[in-house]
Order: C-alpha cells, then sequence, then structure tokens
C-alpha cells in the first residue's frame, strides 16, 4: 500500500524520477522550473496511475467503451460527441474514488496551508509538448476549499479528458483517446494583486524580435476566463525594450495609466527568458504577482509546426467550452440587437411592394435579398451557434452541482418555454379543431392531396372551401396563419407557395387532434420550478445569483435556437419570393424553360431580368443525392444503430422528407426519415408514429419535440436517408437506438432451399 | 483401418494432459464458463437453425444461464416459437496455433423469458455484475431477459473428446 501511494502522490519540489508518462506534461515542466529555484506555488501531483486505479475500479472503461464504442469517431458528429461526453462525466462524478485514493490525497493535503484555496489542474500525458498544446482543453478548477471539494475537482478534472473538445482536437490530431491518461496537479492558489500570461515569441509569428506580456488585476481567471481585458506591452524579445503598451478594460482601477511597471516587466523579461533557456525553446508562462514575489503558474513552449495561427483547430474546439462572461455578453448581444433586427428585417421584407417593381428594379432586389441572406447566415454561424452552448453550459453545471442519476435531468428546466415553432403549431391545431367539427369541410380538405400546385386549380379549389358552410371563416383563418406563421423556407422552398400541401397535412392532424401536450407542459413547467429551486439551494446563497444566471442564459439560448431558424428562414423566404416572381415574369415572357430557380441559379435570373436582349435562360433540375436502393443487391442492412433520442417503440412504413413535396406524401402513421428536423417542419411531427435522424444528438430538434411528443427518435444514423427508402417497413427502437428493417423471417431461406430441391 | 491418432494429440505437452484428467468435468467446465463471457446462442424455428453471440451470465451451480435480448431481433422472435435451445461456450480465440487446447462446451436448454414479478432483479444482477456495461441495456422496456434451464453440457477438448455433464436442476 505504502509503495502504492508513493506512487500516487508526488511532491512538486520532488524532482527526482520525475518521468512525463507518470506526472504528465504540466507537472513535470513545473517541477523542472522548480529545480531550478523558480517561484512556483507549493502542491502536489496526483499521478496518472491513480487515474488508471480510479478507471479500473469503478468500471469507467466499459462506460467509454459503450459511448465511443457504437460508432467511429471520425463518423460523430460535434453533438454526439458532446452527449457521450456529457454521459462520461455524469458516470466519472458518480462513480466512487477508491478508499486508498482518497487516503492519500488527504494525507497529502495536509502538507499544503490550509488557509488558502487550492487549484487543481490537468497535467495530461502529451499536455504542453512542443508540437500539442491541449491549453484550455482540459479543465483547472480554482477556488476549491476542502477534502472533499478537491476529490469533487479532480474527478471533474479527470473527466475532462473525455471533454468534447479535447476529444475532437484527439481525433484531430489521430491520436487514441483510449491510450490517453490524466494527471493532477494540485497547488496553493496565489492571491494575486496582479496575474497575467506572457509569451517569449510573439505566437503569430515567432520570427519576429517580440515577446508579449499581458497583465490584469486580480487572479489570472481575470484573463483566461475573459472577465477583463488585459493591459497589453509588446517588447523586444532581445533587449526586452518596451514597443508597445495597449491599454486594457478594467472594471475599477482607471486604466489610463499601465498595470505593470518597468521594473515589472524587466522582471517579466529575465523570467521568460529563465524559462526559455530551460525549456531550449520560446516558452509561455502564466504569472501571478502578490507582495511584490512573482510565481510561476505554468508554463509550457509556444506550440511549434503551426505557423499559421489559423491552422490552429484547437482555437475553434476551445469555442466549444465558452466562459460564462462570453455567454452572458453573446447572449445580451443576439437577445438585445440581432433577433430583434432580424424579426424587423422580415417583416420589412414582406411588407415591401415588389410586384409593382420593373425588371431591373426586381433584379436588384433579388441580389440584394440575396446578399441579406448570406450576411444573415454569418451571423447565424458566428453568433447565433456559440449562443447555443448556453444550454450545455446549463447542463454541465446542473450536473457538476447535483449529479443526477439521468445526465439530462436538466432538460426539465427549459419545459414551458415558448418558441415561435410552438405558436405556429398551436395555430394549426386549432385549424384543425376547426376542420375536425366540419365534416363537410374534412371532406372537401381530403381532396387536397391531389389539387395541382398552379395558381388556377388552388383558386378554383379555394372557391369550392368557401362554398361550403363555415368554409369562408376557415379560409380567411388559414390564410392569415399562411401570413404569420409559413412565410418561411424549407430547404430552398417556400412553405406559403404550397398551401395545398398544408390543408392535407392540417385535414390529417384532424384526424390526431387531442389536448394532451397542454397537461404535459403544466407538470412540465412544475418540475421545472421544482428542478430550479433544487439547483439554487444546492449552490447555496453565496452563488445562487450565479445559478439564477446559468439558468437564464441556458433557457435564453435555447428559446432563441429554436426561433433564429425559423426567422432565418423568413429572410429566405422574402428572398425565394423574389426570386420566383422575376422567374415567373420571364416565363411569361418564354426567356425562362426548365425546372423553378433556386440560389445557385439566381444569378441568371437576375442577368436575364437586367439584359432583355440575353437568349432563353434553361434551368436543368438539380440531381438529388442517389438513394441506396438495397432491395436488389446483396448486401442490406438489417439493423442500423443510432443514438437513442426519445423512448418508445413504434414500427410502420418510412417516408423519407428531403422537401415540401414530401410534407404532401406523408401519411398519418408513418416514420419520418430525414436529414435533421427542423423548426421550419416541425408541424409535421405529430403525424409521425417515429423519427429517424441522420443529425445526432439529444438536444437537437427532432430529439426534443420528439421527446415532447412522446414519439421514439433514433439520430445519430449517418447513413439513413441514403439506405432507406420510401415504404420500407421499419421498427424503431427508441429506448436502445436502434431501427430495424422488417420483420424478422426466412422468406430467403425458404426461397433458396425450396429453388434447389 | 487403422485407427489414427486425433491430429496434434503429439504436440500437447505431458504436464497439461495430465493436469487436465486430474480435474473434474464440472471444474473444468466452470473454468471454462467463466473464462468467456460471451457464448454462441443457437436458436431455431419453422425448420430454421440461426445462431447469435451474446453475453452471458452463469449460476454457480451452472444450472442456469441467463442472458438479453432487443424484443426486435430474430432471435427473440425464433424464441418466442420455440425455446430448445443451444449454447455454446468455447476458448478458440485463445488457441488458434494449437487446435488441442480448443476446449468448447455445449450447453443444451430451454429458455424462459424472465417475467417482471418472478425474481426479475435477481436474474438481472446475475448478468449485469458480469456484464456491469448492460446495466442500462436491460432495464430498457424493448429487452428481453431470458433465462436457459440447462439439460446437459457436452464438454470437447483435444478435439474428439467428448464428455456429458448433467447439472442438478432445481424445479423452476
Amino acid at each position: 500500500m505504502d509503495s502504492q501511494k508513493q506512487t500516487w502522490i508526488i511532491s512538486l519540489g520532488d524532482t527526482s524520477g520525475f518521468d512525463v508518462n507518470v506526472v504528465g506534461g504540466k507537472a513535470a515542466s513545473l517541477a523542472k522550473m522548480i529545480s531550478i529555484g523558480i517561484c512556483v506555488p507549493p502542491g502536489f501531483c496526483l499521478a496518472v496511475s491513480a487515474y488508471r486505479q480510479f478507471l479500473a475500479s469503478s468500471n469507467l472503461s466499459a462506460v467509454i467503451q459503450m459511448e465511443l464504442g457504437k460508432k467511429p469517431l471520425s463518423k460523430m458528429r460535434w453533438e454526439e460527441i458532446w452527449d457521450a461526453a456529457l454521459r462520461i462525466r455524469s458516470a466519472f462524478l458518480r462513480a466512487p474514488v477508491p478508499p486508498e485514493i482518497v487516503k492519500a490525497v488527504n494525507e497529502a493535503l495536509l502538507h499544503l496551508n490550509p488557509q488558502h484555496p487550492l487549484v487543481v489542474r490537468s497535467s495530461g500525458l502529451g499536455e504542453d509538448s512542443i508540437n500539442r498544446s491541449f491549453a484550455g482543453l482540459h479543465e483547472s478548477i480554482i477556488n476549491v476549499q476542502g477534502k472533499k471539494s478537491v476529490l469533487r475537482a479532480i474527478q471533474t478534472v479527470w473527466a475532462s479528458l473525455w471533454s468534447d473538445a479535447a476529444l475532437l482536437y484527439r481525433r484531430e490530431l489521430s491520436l487514441d483517446p483510449l491510450q490517453s491518461g490524466m494527471a493532477i496537479v494540485v497547488q496553493e492558489m496565489v492571491s494575486a494583486q496582479k496575474s497575467g500570461v506572457a509569451f517569449s515569441r510573439d505566437p503569430r509569428n515567432q520570427s519576429l524580435d517580440r515577446e508579449i506580456v499581458e497583465a490584469v488585476p486580480g487572479p489570472c481567471s481575470n484573463l483566461v476566463d475573459g472577465f477583463l481585458e488585459p493591459d497589453r506591452w509588446i517588447l523586444k524579445h532581445s533587449s526586452g525594450e518596451i514597443i508597445e503598451w495597449h491599454a486594457g478594460k478594467r472594471n475599477t482601477a482607471p486604466d489610463d495609466i499601465p498595470l505593470l511597471s518597468e521594473h515589472d516587466l524587466r522582471r517579466l523579461h529575465a523570467k521568460l527568458g529563465q524559462v526559455e533557456e530551460l525549456f531550449e525553446r520560446p516558452p509561455d508562462i502564466e504569472w501571478a504577482e502578490q507582495d511584490g514575489k512573482l510565481s510561476v503558474l505554468q508554463a509550457r513552449s509556444i506550440t511549434s509546426g503551426l505557423p499559421d495561427p489559423q491552422a490552429d483547430e484547437r482555437r475553434w474546439y476551445l469555442t466549444l467550452r465558452p466562459k460564462f462572461a462570453q455567454l452572458r455578453q453573446l447572449a445580451e448581444k443576439v437577445s438585445g440587437r440581432l433577433i430583434p433586427e432580424l424579426e424587423r428585417l422580415g417583416k420589412q421584407l414582406a411588407e415591401e411592394d415588389i410586384e409593382s417593381q420593373d425588371d431591373h428594379c426586381l433584379a436588384d432586389c433579388i441580389n440584394a435579398r440575396l446578399s441579406t441572406l448570406k450576411y444573415w447566415r454569418e451571423v447565424y454561424k458566428k453568433e447565433f451557434i456559440p449562443l447555443a452552448h448556453g444550454v450545455r453550459y446549463l447542463g454541465a453545471y446542473y450536473n457538476d452541482t447535483l449529479q443526477p442519476k439521468d445526465p439530462y435531468e436538466f432538460l426539465f428546466l427549459l419545459d414551458g418555454i415558448d418558441f415561435l415553432a410552438t405558436h405556429r403549431n398551436t395555430a394549426l391545431q386549432k385549424l384543425a379543431q376547426q376542420v375536425q367539427q366540419n365534416c363537410s369541410l374534412r371532406k372537401k380538405l381530403n381532396e387536397s392531396a391531389t389539387i395541382c400546385h398552379s395558381m388556377t386549380s388552388w383558386n378554383n379549389y379555394k372557391k369550392e372551401i368557401a362554398s361550403i358552410q363555415g368554409g369562408p371563416e376557415f379560409l380567411a383563418a388559414f390564410e392569415q396563419f399562411l401570413v404569420t406563421f409559413m412565410d418561411i423556407a424549407y430547404n430552398g422552398e417556400r412553405l406559403a407557395g404550397q398551401p395545398s400541401s398544408l390543408l392535407y397535412l392540417i385535414y390529417q392532424l384532424a384526424a390526431t387532434s387531442n389536448n394532451e401536450p397542454a397537461t404535459q407542459k403544466k407538470n412540465g413547467k412544475a418540475k421545472a420550478q421544482m428542478l430550479e429551486q433544487l439547483l439554487i439551494k444546492a449552490v447555496g446563497r453565496r452563488r445562487e445569483q450565479e445559478a439564477k444566471e446559468v439558468i437564464a442564459i441556458g433557457r435564453l439560448s435555447w428559446r432563441l435556437r429554436d426561433d433564429d431558424n425559423i426567422l432565418l428562414g423568413r429572410i429566405e423566404s422574402q428572398f425565394l419570393r423574389a426570386l420566383l416572381l422575376g422567374a415567373d415574369r420571364l416565363r411569361a415572357a418564354g426567356r425562362l424553360t426548365g425546372k423553378p430557380p433556386v440560389e445557385k441559379s439566381a444569378a441568371l435570373v437576375v442577368q436575364a431580368l437586367q439584359d432583355s436582349t440575353l437568349a432563353p435562360v434553361h434551368l436543368d433540375e438539380h440531381e438529388p443525392e442517389p438513394t441506396q436502393r438495397h432491395s436488389q443487391t446483396a448486401d442490406k442492412p438489417r439493423q442500423l444503430i443510432g443514438q437513442p433520442a426519445s423512448p418508445g417503440l413504434a414500427d410502420g412504413s418510412a417516408r423519407v422528407v428531403n422537401g415540401v413535396k414530401d410534407f404532401l406524401n406523408f401519411q398519418r402513421g408513418e416514420i419520418l426519415v430525414c436529414e435533421s428536423i427542423q423548426p421550419t417542419m416541425t408541424q409535421l411531427v405529430p403525424l409521425a408514429s417515429a423519427i429517424v435522424e441522420r443529425r445526432g444528438g439529444m438536444l437537437i430538434h427532432g430529439a426534443i419535440i420528439a421527446r415532447e411528443l412522446g414519439i421514439p427518435c433514433v439520430n445519430g444514423i449517418s447513413n439513413a436517408t441514403n439506405v432507406i427508402c420510401d415504404g420500407d417497413y421499419l421498427s424503431v427502437d427508441g429506448h436502445l437506438g436502434i431501427v430495424t428493417f422488417g420483420i424478422p423471417d426466412f422468406e430467403l431461406e425458404d426461397h433458396v432451399f425450396s429453388q434447389k430441391k | 483401418m487403422t485407427e489414427e491418432p486425433a491430429l496434434g494429440a503429439d504436440f500437447v505437452s505431458e504436464d497439461i494432459l495430465s493436469q487436465e484428467h486430474e480435474e473434474s468435468l464440472p471444474l473444468r467446465i466452470r473454468q471454462l464458463v467463466n473464462s468467456q463471457p460471451f457464448a454462441v446462442l443457437c436458436t431455431h424455428g419453422n425448420q430454421h437453425p440461426y445462431g447469435s453471440v451474446v453475453a452471458f451470465s452463469m449460476t454457480e451451480d451452472l444450472a442456469v444461464a441467463v442472458f438479453a435480448t432487443p424484443v426486435t431481433t430474430r432471435k427473440f422472435q425464433l424464441l418466442s416459437q420455440s425455446d430448445r435451445v443451444a449454447l455454446l461456450i468455447d476458448n478458440r480465440c485463445q488457441h488458434l496455433d494449437n487446435m488441442m487446447h480448443v476446449e468448447a462446451v455445449t450447453a443444451t436448454g430451454q429458455a424462459k423469458r424472465v417475467e417482471e414479478e418472478k425474481n426479475h432483479e435477481y436474474w438481472k444482477r446475475l448478468l449485469t455484475t458480469r456484464h456491469e456495461y448492460l446495466s442500462s441495456f436491460v432495464q430498457s422496456p424493448t429487452v428481453a431477459l431470458f433465462r436457459i434451464q440447462i439439460a446437459r453440457y457436452f464438454h470437447v477438448m483435444r478435439f474428439q473428446e467428448v464428455r456429458q455433464w448433467t447439472p442438478k436442476n432445481k424445479p423452476g
């Protein structure tokens, strides 16, 4: 036992035999610095062997294998990796730490000052090496106090070896995560008056004679977590001479006076030189100053082999773990400015009278609307998608605090949120109820499946509806519904342009209409309130405000991620409105033939509108991705494995939905197979008996709505829309994440052997 | 016609052979069963045979084996047609270079679905104690837990040496 303890705990000052494979990269660097007298806060290292012992004793390897073995990591989308990482983290936090490790850690803590809060950092294998920097990808926990909290922090840091960002980065570098391991560094925290980071070269261009120093008042977390914008100096690497100073943004201290004196900068320059000589490579260091004493908190080589900083994929993976301060800023920007602007723009474009514009103006209008659409797509990528992490932040926060058995329990906190899609679906249900109560209307709407999409047929059909008792009222409500909710695009098509398919949908919904969701909603709200109270109580009064803010941002990000899709769909719909109008004019003048235009052919339509002398344009049909018809081949799938995203078991006929025309074909009770359920198509879901999606994840739209409606859903089947064909008989097991083709039979064997007789 | 010796018999060391004879058959079966977490489950129905790999666990007296399967599978469908099954457990992957060291048992028996109320928890625990990673799998309402009452074991070693053993079956 003693010999094991020796292996698990190593004092940072004990430099003998500090093998990087035993203590990880960070601890090895700290020990090296201590060996030449650099001031490093006191602490100890919990060796990689303790991590391995923890894994073995709690059977966590099996959990990891089950999570990551069902599908090659290379084929998992980020959302699926995030889900797997969440479940692994949850298992790590719930698994008991072996008593011998607990004892060793507690004994090691006796050697540290009990008055000082601690920092628990990762020291992974391969971390902070010359070619690979895992900086920021693994967890560091500050202000840890008390034995229990230290152990909890150690478990959290161990789990961060399996975070989504760390897994993706390892995938990028072709490193096998199963071969990885992690040591832990536990150190006393420095109660810093000033702190920061310093680079002995400019990381953007290491060949320049430059050093960079950044400083913030207080602890370094103020800088790393983005709470404060640091003061920044550029020094000459060769002499330490100051070249530039940029003032940061501080909350209290005046920011027109440099935070560091020339003396401070000289000391940091000297320290960088000392560390560089030791590492024999340019380093970056994290430093802190307390009562004039300069400590180095960590040091690593500035990652080489990355001449182009844009090539450092770690930067992108780091965005997967946004800091709370960043989320808060983003939430304010998105909800306060961007979403209202997008909403206003959608309405404004819808109100514009483009029909009376001449061809030249219409061409300009198409171009302008396309530019607007592209601009907002960029905003979506850069601002809206990162905000989606708010809900994931809430999930991690909730699980870290309460360690629930179900790692998705936090989703109950999101119940009862009003989405734009919910308003639309409620309006749709109301229309369905109108139809349900009117037998003649129901009969008439049954014909909508066969109505041709031409304007004349539609107008005639409308007249027929209007002649039925209650028909005019229904039509008025329906047309209002089209304007309010359906001026959106799905897969490059305007939903408002397909009224007959929507009528058929209403007809089918009329047969299923019920009030159950309202009851569910009420219960959901009560549970959300209960869990909110539970979380607030668990974090304690000191962090109550923080917990409330995390919940609020989680809810906001949850709502906006649904609404932003619909609002962007409106902009696309308005672009398509202008494009289709242009195409109709050209077609009427005999200058356009072929299929209706899509975004890619907009330039051709614009050119033709601008120049009436151009030859007629012919638009070819866009070739859809071919489906692998398995019925005639020897290699047929029998069972597909995905993520169990909503529990339940259902079987039925498959309907692959790729575009608006498939909405019309969709029959009640069919299994909806698609790339992913988008907020612009959730109205279809109540008709489905189950959902199968290519895109995977527990927090994607399809999974959420399926759980809300109690429909089984399996997602993350990357070839679902290729191998499943319309009419295939499927069993969808949402408990296990399995989709099975057909009913088990031996018809083939019977056929083969009867032929041989 | 001359009786030929079993292929490869000459290459088995004396030590191993003498050791093998010293051990009782139930002990050998137990050792083999304990060393192999997976078995091939043989089912049939309407004259069609079928085989599937299953994770299994065995009671201490080797009288009952337990495994689980989703209800959408072919083996589940066949089990509902015929409860007569065989379970093949072997160590061939450990002796790819010497067939004489391969040991196998074929257990024949009757499979019964464990109903929720009848000691379900006990049988579930028997399976998940050995296969902890199946814990959430067996919780699924779409997974059926089966126990096989073993009638007889056929033990094969050294290519053709076959012995039988009947466990003491308790009623129920």
